[in-house]
């Protein structure tokens, strides 16, 4: 007995269904993301590479994207550059204390409670979090000179976002306190789903704590930490407001970003096809570590 | 088969459907921004008959003060009146508010705060798409004003505001072509050193006459116990440090180095002006006068407190200490002219009540000016014929004081240029703050940056 007839009613359904998607995603996502790499190209005329040349060969330490005259010096190294460094300091910090704290925590008595005001970080918004790190490192109100202060290391005790040698790296250590709620509550969340019976067997035939972390409940939170890796860098890369609030960039472009470079062209020159340009830039990059998530998540 | 097929029907329905939508919206938004030109065409012919209006009303001797169009406003009307003030300063701006309506019943005003970084934001892309957030705008950056205004999205004032009824030099930061596009509101001025008289008589201090007497004053201050640095930094982007760097080049080089800067016609680089940098102000950072930055509102309670002695502000500073009567400032020795600068109101072309706003923009650049000045914003007016007894009475003492001397007012150097490079000298300057060994390559990236330089090749 042929069954065509449900098959051609569900063609119809899905038509019914998809067009109203297709229509918001090609007003709000397609347009205006094709309106943003043709404004990029927009020269005065016609269409040219100009506006991707000038951003990238930018020799401003505040809209640099690569700095040479900084290397070798502390920063500005140009803002694309920090945000490399962001994510090779940034990540693995997050990472492994999210792992270290949720590992730590769990089954802990008040772990729960010490779990929610590390998560704190990640609620607040990101603007009043750029303005808490400026406070953290300000010499006279906040805790981290203070403490180097306390440790008699001057050189620290100073405000960290004024000085080219110590902002960026106070921004860097700043987004680890913000972000590392989320790295915590993914793991929180992977270790759950470990069954306890393979630890369990594991101590049955003698393995040690350390044993079983490395070589049971770590190969296990792979799938965990490839998303606390992606993610992170996703965030790291697009990261705009807390340096915005927190040093607007300075001193002297040591902790400018991309994001950051990208809104001086569109609201300070009024130079929207640069800003554009940055935009399809930083908007490649993300899609490196973007594509590699969607890739392993349609793969399962 | 069947299933190929209604695959294909789909699919060709869902083509069309988009097509069919993406016209429609196409069409709807080209005969909205067809309609939109031609209002705007219509708003532009009004503004220049009113313009021409208040030409003719000049020329026949008739009363000047209110534009002629004021008297075709019929019906109520609600303007939105966009401005960066806030707290207490929208409550300064309120009675201006207030007075107006009280003037024009047929006229309400709504009050929208936006600071200029956010209008910067904002405007350029509403204006793009022909139309405005607000009637009326008031923004301190006279660049961003004229830069709209070569865009063609701002309402010609040529006739309605007469540049020689304002101070001098301070409608010609928002002229281009010959054409007037800002109305100027009252102004505050960056006068000097402030200092409270309370410390100085009890420490014994007296103001400078001389450079030896200021370097030697600044001496004096840092062996006071308790006094972390004589001189607090300001910081917030870094426009406090600009305003010391342009006090003291003005002192040095005279008041037209500003000017001969924004053209490029003198350069940082060049050897009279790393003079001044090298000679004076670097010192005294490396010798430890003045403080490290410090986020400028918490600098004004620390000044106050006694930690630091002086402080370099504008006259707003009145304005947000306990007792206003216990402030005075001193300049330089040999200082000749101080920074001043105005905020400006502006109409877009795209406000639908044109002669509403034209009305509360001459209010603003008149009478209002009087009532703000009269309030402790601490202000001056911009408006020549504003009476001096009106003014809040802190502000009359740094008027009297300022136009006594015969002080060259000088517009604000990187208000002037605006744009990246304000927010680069901003910058570099708390660059130079915490690394003075980095001045060469300081002033080098400010000369190579500076568009007018640049421009020049």
């Amino acid at each position: 007995m042929p069954v065509a007839g449900p098959r051609r009613v569900r063609w119809g359904v899905l038509a019914v269904f998809l067009t109203p998607a297709l229509i918001l995603l090609t007003a709000f996502v397609i347009a205006p993301i094709l309106g943003t790499v043709a404004i990029s190209f927009e020269c005065k005329h016609g269409f040219c590479l100009k506006n991707y040349v000038d951003v990238i060969t930018q020799q401003s330490p505040d809209l640099a994207l690569i700095y040479p005259p900084g290397f070798g010096g502390p920063p500005p190294w140009g803002a694309l550059i920090h945000n490399i460094v962001w994510i090779l300091i940034h990540v693995p910090l997050t990472t492994m204390l999210g792992l270290i704290i949720a590992y730590l925590l769990k089954d802990t008595l008040g772990g729960s409670f010490i779990k929610s005001i590390i998560f704190i970080g990640m609620v607040i918004p990101m603007v009043v979090g750029g303005l808490i790190i400026r406070f953290m490192f300000d010499k006279y109100v906040g805790i981290v000179p203070k403490i180097f202060q306390f440790l008699g290391v001057k050189s620290l005790a100073i405000t960290w976002t004024s000085y080219p040698q110590t902002a960026l790296i106070a921004l860097i250590l700043g987004s680890v306190w913000l972000w590392t709620g989320f790295s915590m509550t993914i793991y929180a969340a992977a270790l759950e789903t470990i069954p306890r019976d393979y630890i369990e067997a594991a101590k049955v035939d003698g393995a040690s704590e350390r044993q079983i972390f490395f070589k049971i409940i770590l190969p296990l939170l792979k799938p965990a930490t490839l998303v606390v890796v992606l993610m992170t860098i996703l965030w790291d890369l697009k990261i705009f407001d807390i340096v915005f609030v927190a040093t607007l960039g300075g001193p002297g472009g040591a902790s400018t970003v991309m994001a950051l470079v990208m809104y001086m062209y569109f609201a300070r020159e009024l130079d929207f096809a640069k800003a554009a340009a940055v935009a399809v830039l930083l908007a490649l990059l993300t899609l490196i570590p973007g594509v590699y998530m969607a890739r392993r998540a349609v793969k399962g | 088969m069947a299933d190929k097929a209604s695959l294909a029907i789909a699919i060709i329905a869902i083509i069309i459907a988009v097509i069919a939508i993406g016209y429609a919206a196409y069409t709807a938004s080209t005969l909205s921004s067809q309609i939109k030109s031609i209002n705007n065409k219509l708003s532009a012919i009004e503004s220049r008959i009113g313009s021409l209006e208040h030409r003719v009303s000049t020329l026949t001797a008739r009363p000047t003060a209110t534009p002629t169009r004021t008297a075709t406003v019929t019906g109520k009307v609600t303007l939105t009146v966009i401005g960066p003030w806030a707290g207490k300063e929208a409550k300064y701006f309120e009675k201006v508010i207030q007075a107006f309506e009280a003037e024009h019943p047929n006229i309400k005003i709504k009050y929208v705060i936006r600071r200029a970084e956010e209008l910067a934001q904002i405007l350029p892309l509403q204006f793009s798409a022909h139309t405005t957030p607000g009637d009326v705008i008031i923004t301190p950056w006279a660049w961003f004003i004229v830069k709209m205004a070569k865009e063609g999205h701002v309402v010609d004032l040529t006739g309605i505001i007469k540049p020689s009824d304002y101070i001098d030099g301070i409608v010609e930061n928002v002229m281009w072509n010959g054409h007037v596009y800002g109305a100027p509101f009252t102004m505050w001025l960056k006068p000097g050193f402030w200092y409270r008289k309370s410390f100085f008589k009890k420490y014994g201090l007296h103001v400078p006459k001389t450079w030896e007497d200021f370097l030697n004053l600044l001496k004096k201050i840092k062996k006071i116990p308790g006094i972390k640095n004589p001189i607090v930094s300001g910081d917030s982007k870094g426009w406090p440090l600009s305003d010391i760097v342009e006090h003291f080049l003005l002192t040095f080089l005279g008041p037209d180095i500003t000017y001969k800067l924004v053209h490029c016609e003198v350069k940082f680089t060049d050897p009279e002006v790393e003079n001044v940098f090298k000679t004076k102000l670097v010192p005294l950072i490396k010798e430890g006068y003045f403080s490290p930055p410090i986020e400028w509102t918490t600098a004004i309670e620390k000044w106050w407190a006694g930690e630091y002695a002086l402080y370099f502000m504008g006259t707003w500073i009145a304005g947000m200490v306990p007792n206003a009567s216990d402030i005075d400032f001193f300049w330089l020795p040999g200082d000749k002219a101080i920074v001043g600068g105005a905020d400006y109101a502006f109409i877009p072309k795209y406000t639908k009540h044109l002669q509403a706003a034209l009305t509360f923009l001459k209010f603003l650049a008149t009478e209002g000016q009087v009532i703000h000045a009269s309030t402790p914003a601490g202000k001056i007016p911009t408006w020549k014929k504003a009476p001096v007894d009106k003014i809040w009475k802190p502000m009359q003492s740094v008027y009297k004081k300022v136009t006594e001397a015969g002080m060259k007012i000088v517009p604000d150097l990187d208000d002037t240029i605006g744009g990246h490079w304000q927010t680069l000298f901003w910058d570099q300057l708390k660059l130079l703050w915490v690394d003075p060994s980095k001045l060469p390559q300081i002033l080098k990236t400010l000369t190579e940056q500076l568009p007018a330089c640049k421009a020049k090749g």
